[in-house]
């Protein structure tokens, strides 16, 4: 019996090929592939870091390589690892790099991936040209590593990424315990282009971060309720609805 | 310091400038510079490495080669003498040198006997005879002391020999003076030992390549580093080591020395992976007019924790694989710079900014399992280094803020939380002295506050009112939440 026999019969499958059932939410990012994820106005940087953590969930211990230019660390904070491991219900060993140049974060990067020694690298650089990303696009189809870059609103262009997302802040769900009080992060979450879906690209989705359950539900936008909240039990109903 | 053209002209050190200029007008005078003397004295022991691998700083103005083992490769001490004292020329420094069984007879040799062109050799074990002449002040001792032995009559090293210790002792009227005599006539004579530390640490593990030609370029370097990485890794292997630093050395034709070294966060021993870190740098060295020596020498070794790997990834309960990790953070480290590469750990401090570390990552990711007992309530996921100021337009005393001013934008509050009060270590601080003007550190009120544009963040505010701790509190930013 030849190799490729016992490919179309589905007894071998190569490792690092991408998983066929993959065109739902969130279309690979962070599984396989290289995305970039954008955010929509100055200071929705957090927004995008929360949804990035949070879009893929790891089952086992993971090790996450997370590069980012020293600029942007003291432009928008640097990654809180408390809030991390909280997010990621403590899967995560997390290897930070901080580095001046773009073109040092994208070396890193690649670097990362062929060494096939992290389970995700994450790098927010300021740009990231056609050229630069085909190289990490190439690299992660080939060593099986997910590559997510964190681009600043003003990013425009061509790249070579798989998925183009872009992120806003959204006010937060009313919180059932205290009405004055801030509650569960809401993020939208528009998908401009998306490589293995055609159809979904320009789709926006309001995605909402449970903090309790450390799940990310997809909310329809029929369901976002009105920001103060009911005082009635059908204000419970948008949370069970959620996903 | 005079050099020999002024000595002629009866100059001397010590003698003040304004007589040393009377005497000659003309004189030329430069400030000294300890600094640069050092490094030039490191630059030549460096060159002069290739005769003895143990080498001593003595002073400012020599050099102390351990040679026990190194002259039969010279074919004897005085053909050895010609070959360093020729290439002490070609260096372009004027030398005395002196071969003698201690260092200490070494050192009166070459200060007191030998000449420019003649260097003094003195077999071991016939110091007491070959110092028999010398004047005592080649024995290292302070002035005081030599005045005092001038006072006595005792001018040469010979003279010592057969004086009662205890005499000494009690002629001197001082302990200490007697003692250093005595220890200085023990250590030239052999009798009592003396420490000697290399200008550099000696290697554990060290390989060499002398190569037939001189290399010119870096085809060949690399070459010439893979066969000594090659049997490095060989000669670290067969005794279960692994070295943390890799120090490679070129030996130019001219006597320079070039050399890189790479660190490494684990104990490896690995030869492709110690020669891919040097590859980032072998093209910094310079051949100049050719390479004659290459050295490869492993410093830190310690034992190597080796075990199985699992046949299959189900069998692992983790994706972390640290040694993996250490060779990618080694890679990076190699070419952005020592400890690029860190990672978080918590620390069980109150104020949020010292509640956690950021440290180089030494091939280990500590288990963060701890956090969960540190940090209470929720956190943002972006924290900035340094809390920034923000102007607060309409303040609710004992509660957050209605509006604020964060970089130039004017942020409606429309939901808040908090407070969470946080102390400081007050076990970390003294009280004030009676009288002393000093503030003491203040109680933080944190407030999840969140805005009419749905962004959410992490205000503080410096102080209570009225805790007596300084002016009304100020407000800051410390985090963003998702």
């Amino acid at each position: 019996m030849d190799l490729a026999l016992l490919k179309s019969k589905g007894l071998i499958r190569q490792l690092n090929a991408p998983a066929t059932s993959d065109v739902t939410f969130p279309y690979g990012l962070g599984a396989h592939g290289l995305h970039e994820v954008l955010e929509r106005a100055y200071g929705d940087r957090a927004a995008v870091t929360g949804f990035v953590l949070t879009a893929t969930k790891a089952t086992r211990p993971q090790a996450l390589f997370w590069i980012s230019q020293s600029s942007t660390r003291r432009d928008m904070g640097s990654l809180s690892e408390s809030a991390l491991q909280e997010m990621t219900r403590g899967k995560i060993r997390c290897l930070s790099l901080a580095t001046r140049p773009a073109r040092d974060a994208l070396w890193a990067a690649e670097e990362a991936v062929i060494s096939g020694a992290v389970s995700h690298v994450i790098a927010e650089v300021d740009v990231a040209d056609f050229t630069a990303t085909r190289r990490l696009a190439l690299a992660s189809e080939r060593h099986g590593v997910p590559v997510t870059l964190i681009l600043p609103y003003r990013c425009e262009g061509a790249t070579a990424a798989a998925t183009r997302w872009r992120i806003s802040t959204r006010p937060s769900t009313p919180n059932p315990y205290d009405p004055r009080a801030p509650g569960r992060p809401r993020w939208s979450a528009s998908l401009e282009r998306c490589r293995i879906a055609p159809s979904v690209s320009g789709r926006t989705f309001e995605v909402e971060w449970n903090d309790e359950t450390l799940s990310l539900c997809v909310v329809s936008g029929m369901v976002v309720g009105p920001l103060t909240p009911r005082t009635s039990s059908a204000g419970n109903f948008q949370q069970l609805k959620a996903g | 310091m005079a050099n020999e053209a002024a000595r002629a002209a009866s100059l001397y050190p010590g003698l003040r400038l304004s007589d040393a200029r009377a005497t000659l007008p003309h004189l030329l005078t430069e400030e000294i510079d300890r600094k640069s003397d050092e490094r030039a004295l490191i630059a030549l022991a460096t060159r002069l490495v290739r005769f003895s691998p143990l080498i001593a700083l003595d002073e400012a103005d020599a050099l102390i080669l351990e040679t026990t083992g190194c002259d039969h490769l010279f074919d004897g001490e005085a053909l050895m003498a010609r070959e360093l004292s020729h290439s002490l020329d070609k260096a372009g420094y004027g030398h005395r040198l002196a071969f003698a069984g201690t260092r200490g007879a070494a050192y009166a040799l070459a200060h007191k006997k030998a000449g420019v062109q003649s260097p003094a050799i003195l077999p071991s074990g016939d110091e007491r005879d070959g110092l028999f002449d010398l004047p005592v002040s080649a024995l290292r001792l302070s002035g005081k002391t030599l005045t005092l032995l001038r006072r006595f009559g005792l001018t040469r090293i010979g003279q010592l020999y057969e004086i009662d210790r205890k005499a000494l002792a009690r002629r001197f009227h001082s302990h200490e003076v007697a003692e250093a005599v005595c220890l200085r006539l023990d250590q030239a004579l052999g009798k009592r030992p003396e420490p000697f530390e290399p200008f550099r640490p000696l290697p554990d593990h060290s390989v060499g390549l002398s190569c037939p030609e001189p290399l010119t370029d870096v085809t060949g370097i690399n070459a010439g580093l893979a066969m000594l990485a090659d049997r490095l890794s060989k000669a670290l292997a067969t005794e279960g080591l692994g070295a943390q630093t890799f120090v490679f050395r070129a030996v130019l034709s001219d006597g320079r020395v070039n050399s890189i070294g790479v660190n490494t966060a684990r104990p490896v021993y690995a030869c492709n992976h110690v020669l891919r870190l040097f590859h980032e740098k072998t093209d910094r060295i310079d051949p100049g007019f050719g390479i004659d020596t290459l050295q490869l020498e492993a410093l830190r070794t310690a034992p190597m924790a080796l075990g199985s790997r699992p046949l299959s990834g189900d069998l692992v309960q983790t994706d972390v694989d640290e040694s993996a990790l250490a060779i990618l953070a080694d890679r990076i480290n190699a070419r952005l710079g020592e400890g690029s590469v860190t990672v978080t750990v918590p620390i069980s401090h109150h104020p949020v900014d010292m509640a956690e570390e950021t440290r180089p990552f030494t091939g280990e990711i500590p288990n963060c399992t701890s956090h969960r007992v540190t940090m209470h309530g929720l956190r943002p996921i972006r924290m900035f280094d340094h809390p920034e100021q923000v102007q607060v337009i309409s303040e609710m005393p004992d509660g957050p803020p209605l509006r604020f001013v964060w970089r130039r934008v004017v942020r409606r509050v429309t939901r808040a939380d908090g407070p969470e009060r946080i102390a400081p270590e007050w076990w970390t601080y003294l009280p004030p002295a009676p009288g002393e003007q000093r503030n003491l550190p203040r109680a933080r009120d944190y407030y999840r506050v969140e805005d009419a544009e749905g962004r959410r963040y992490w205000l503080f505010r410096e102080g209570l009112y009225g805790d007596g701790r300084g002016r009304t509190p100020d407000w800051f930013l410390q985090g963003l939440f998702a």
